[in-house]
């Protein structure tokens, strides 16, 4: 847990008052973690903004190569072959596949292997906030694709006998 | 969340609202200034579940719950299609009564309508005790991609409407009424239209399915990746599904600004061509036979041709194909202006000259109208392009306006089937003339306009009259600005049928005069696989780099095997000059690589190393070339004023043409064979077979064999 914090403060910048309560509170814990000399801060030094997000990368153990790897934040279309719509409303990321060896076809059984550890993961949230907290949590630089472009005119029944003053375009053999 | 908006196109899409808004924009129109936007619709608030909405005037109470969240079963209404009304659909138990239990050896098992609602609302067990069985139809032959399973059809009608109203095949139809109403082309034929592919996805039901895709994956198998479809330069937005390493399907992706929700059939059904052909391995010439090398012995050779070929300058050409990615257009373009050439060629005939429109400014070449533009065009004039088999997806949005509006087109070029009805014009330069000197009863029509719409084919570019034409083009619309060149609306569009044409116009990958009329000692073809092989030098030294065994690759004294679109998330610009992210789906196969990393690989080894390392570097290039490589899903429109000096650059730059008289041609003959990758498809081949050649393609498989000899 304390370490948990002290990676948040190395992170964060915390301003000093902040950062010595922090402090404090780990001296209270029986960590045995020395403390960091976080209250100097040289004032010439410009701040990076201050983001309310916690690190979670330094602490989840996750591999340094992921941080290599953009993510796309995405929210899935509606599949053409079916009516309805679900699914459709959540934004979810996923990696591009691994160029070059990262899937090959097993010499055993003809299936396909992967070297990829991101290829079976599928992330979803709520909002594209969510997806974009998430993702920079974890320290991963990502891109927003654009959402589908939906222009549905009104329908109406009445249409299929509306008057056409002109040569008659439309054969139907409905 | 479905968001209803008024449409975008012309205002009689609905009964009740066309008599409230045509009628006095027809009998006031003087009144009306044509800047202005679709008459304001009323709004109507309803509650629907407790949830307050409003949509526009005219809607369905369908589209209204839709809005609310609330989604209401459906079979026969879809969002694009006229209304049907075949309500006894409703009733589950009536559509079990004579639909077959068959889901585990149906190929819409997973991803079906009618499976989804009997698990939610049917009953768990059948009340259904016919002696007589079910009904048993006859299955139909729709030629060689929709497989059809005429026992399964629900009769919603889909397949009938779009045939109708968006592919324009009315031979589609329905016979008999009540439990005894068929699906059919009333005459053994097939449904010839290069949108078919589409039925397979209407159907919600499994009678109606993909018959190269039949039985080779579960829905819930396939893996999706968002993507962008080359096979033409309209940048249909594509579902790539693939299992493992093989793509399986080819799936539209709705985007109404775009291709709605239709892709073409060789969009669609070319994927199995990316299974044939394929460049592998790196390949030398020895002799007359291509070995296999290493990367490194492959790029060292093509480094030592270089400098036996003793090409110095412009005589060293490269040509960019139909299918090269934007990322490696800028790569190659680099490269060679490194090596102190500006002999960067296009693919296609005259491409070893600058086109005629010149490519320094963006609306002499690009779709400027828009492709949702299109709609709200009143008279369109087609100079030289047959949409139909260059931009199928456009074409059915021209059908619409047409079916929908008053729209009137006219055509100067080839005779063709549009699928809409046209006032033919004539063949050539002189019927131009003839029109531009307002003679006739389309230009008439096209004088009263108040939204007109000329768009060009990218084959005038080729034409030996091109110049000429484009000339005549230029003047009478920049005479006519103030109806063709407007703040709202540009009706100047010129149709690219390239997937790449675009961007390399965009990055100005055309060669410099002096460098034209070079005679290359080496080639640099970059997926070029259209060139004729007589304007290659025999003396050459030819590269090829792609993706496909093709033409290019025959010529070629080194090959290096590149990635296909499906296999490099690369930058695409199409015809309007929207730029669109194209994603992998699968790894390149064997030992090829993608496209930019091989040039860069290649110019550190000529001893001109490209500045850039990875993807973002030579992405921050692009953006130093031009912002809108990078602009993604966006369109950056061109202003009046660089519109008209366009214009006047390009009749002042083709002010000294002559007018040979020559009949314009169609460019395409054969819409399903137009770059390596379909002219590599079975599906394709098929295709040609039963719909260009009209061959009796396979009747037997279907008509004589029993549906389980089938399986």
């Amino acid at each position: 847990m304390s370490l948990l914090r002290l990676c948040q403060q190395a992170v964060r910048q915390q301003t000093a008052a902040r950062a010595a309560c922090v402090a404090t509170r780990n001296h209270a814990t029986d960590s045995n973690i020395p403390q960091t000399t976080e209250q100097k801060q040289d004032a010439a030094i410009t701040e990076a903004p201050q983001r309310d997000v916690v690190a979670a990368d330094i602490v989840s153990g996750a591999p340094k190569e992921l941080r290599h790897r953009v993510v796309r934040i995405f929210q899935p279309t509606r599949s053409t072959t079916q009516s309805g719509s679900g699914k459709s409303n959540r934004w979810r990321i996923d990696w591009d596949i691994l160029p070059g060896a990262g899937r090959w076809e097993n010499p055993l059984m003809g299936w396909a292997s992967s070297a990829d550890y991101m290829q079976g993961t599928r992330l979803s949230f709520r909002t594209k906030e969510d997806a974009i907290h998430f993702a920079e949590k974890q320290g991963w630089d990502y891109y927003v694709a654009a959402t589908e472009i939906k222009r549905i005119p009104p329908k109406n029944y009445a249409e299929n006998f509306l008057y056409k003053p002109d040569k008659l375009r439309l054969i139907r053999t409905k | 969340m479905l968001r209803l908006v008024s449409s975008a196109s012309k205002p009689s899409s609905a009964g009740v609202l066309a008599k409230v808004v045509v009628a006095p924009s027809s009998s006031r129109s003087s009144r009306r200034t044509f800047s202005s936007t679709t008459a304001k619709k009323a709004d109507i608030t309803l509650t629907v579940d407790g949830k307050e909405v409003t949509v526009p005037q005219g809607s369905a109470l369908i589209q209204a719950c839709e809005a609310a969240g609330a989604t209401i079963p459906r079979f026969c209404y879809h969002d694009r299609l006229a209304i049907a009304g075949n309500c006894r659909e409703g009733v589950m138990e009536f559509l079990l009564a004579n639909h077959p239990l068959d889901c585990p050896i149906c190929d819409q098992g997973g991803e079906c309508d009618l499976q989804d609602q009997s698990m939610r609302y049917g009953a768990d067990r059948t009340r259904f005790h016919e002696i007589s069985g079910k009904r048993a139809v006859e299955d139909k032959d729709l030629g060689p991609l929709v497989k059809t399973s005429m026992n399964r059809c629900i009769q919603c009608t889909r397949c009938v409407r779009f045939a109708n109203e968006v592919a324009g095949v009315e031979e589609l139809g329905t016979t008999g009424r009540g439990n005894d109403m068929q699906i059919g082309t009333y005459v053994a034929k097939t449904m010839n239209s290069e949108l078919s592919g589409n039925v397979v996805d209407l159907c919600p039901v499994g009678a109606l399915t993909s018959k190269p895709y039949a039985f080779h994956a579960r829905p819930w198998e396939l893996k999706h990746t968002d993507s962008v479809d080359v096979l033409d330069a309209v940048g249909s937005n594509i579902r790539v599904d693939s299992r493992g390493l093989v793509v399986m399907r080819v799936q539209p992706r709705p985007n109404d600004d775009v291709n709605e929700e239709w892709i073409s059939d060789k969009t669609r059904y070319a994927y199995d061509g990316l299974r044939f052909q394929r460049l592998t391995v790196p390949l030398v010439k020895q002799g007359d036979r291509f070995v296999t090398v290493s990367w490194e012995d492959a790029l060292a050779s093509v480094a030592d041709g270089l400098v036996r070929s003793g090409a110095k300058g412009d005589e060293i050409k490269a040509i960019a194909g139909h299918l090269a990615d934007t990322e490696s257009l800028v790569a190659l373009k680099d490269l060679l202006n490194r090596l102190g050439s500006d002999n960067t060629a296009l693919d296609h005939v005259g491409g070893h000259a600058a086109p005629v429109h010149a490519v320094d400014v963006r609306s002499n070449y690009l779709f400027n109208s828009t492709i949702p533009g299109v709609e709200q065009a009143d008279v369109i004039l087609l100079v030289g392009t047959n949409p139909r088999h260059e931009a199928a997806v456009l074409n059915s949005r021209i059908r619409k306006s047409w079916l929908h509006t008053t729209l009137e087109v006219g055509l100067i070029g080839e005779r063709v089937d549009t699928t809409y009805g046209y006032d033919y014009l004539g063949a050539d330069a002189k019927a131009l003339a003839d029109f531009v000197a307002g003679k006739g009863e389309f230009a008439k029509k096209f004088k009263e306009a108040k939204r007109p719409l000329i768009i060009v084919g990218s084959s005038l570019v080729e034409h030996p009259d091109g110049a000429a034409i484009f000339n005549a083009l230029a003047k009478f619309t920049e005479a006519n600005k103030e109806k063709l060149i407007t703040p709202e609306w540009n009706g100047f569009s010129v149709l690219q049928r390239a997937a790449s044409r675009a961007a390399a116009y965009d990055i100005g990958f055309v060669p410099s005069k002096k460098a034209s009329s070079t005679k290359p000692k080496f080639v640099y073809l970059l997926n070029a696989d259209e060139v004729n092989p007589k304007d290659i030098p025999e003396d050459a030294f030819v590269v090829y780099q792609g993706h496909h065994g093709d033409l290019g690759a025959q010529l070629a004294d080194v090959v290096l095997p590149g990635a296909a679109y499906t296999e490099k998330g690369m930058t695409w610009v199409n015809t309007e000059g929207r730029a669109q992210l194209g994603r992998a789906a699968v790894p390149p196969p064997g030992a090829s690589r993608e496209d930019w990393k091989i040039i860069r690989a290649l110019s550190e080894i000529v001893g001109t190393p490209l500045p850039y390392d990875d993807i973002l570097s030579l992405r921050d290039r692009m953006w130093e070339i031009s912002p809108t490589l990078l602009r993604y899903d966006s369109l950056e429109p061109t202003s009046v004023d660089v519109a008209l000096t366009g214009l006047k650059a390009l009749a002042a730059g083709t002010a000294n043409a002559k007018v040979t008289g020559e009949p314009i041609k169609k460019p395409i003959d054969n819409f399903y064979q137009t770059d390596p990758i379909s002219r590599a498809s079975v599906t394709m081949a098929q295709c040609t077979r039963a719909f260009v050649k009209g061959e009796d393609y396979g009747f037997s498989e279907l008509s004589n064999a029993s549906e389980a000899a089938f399986a």
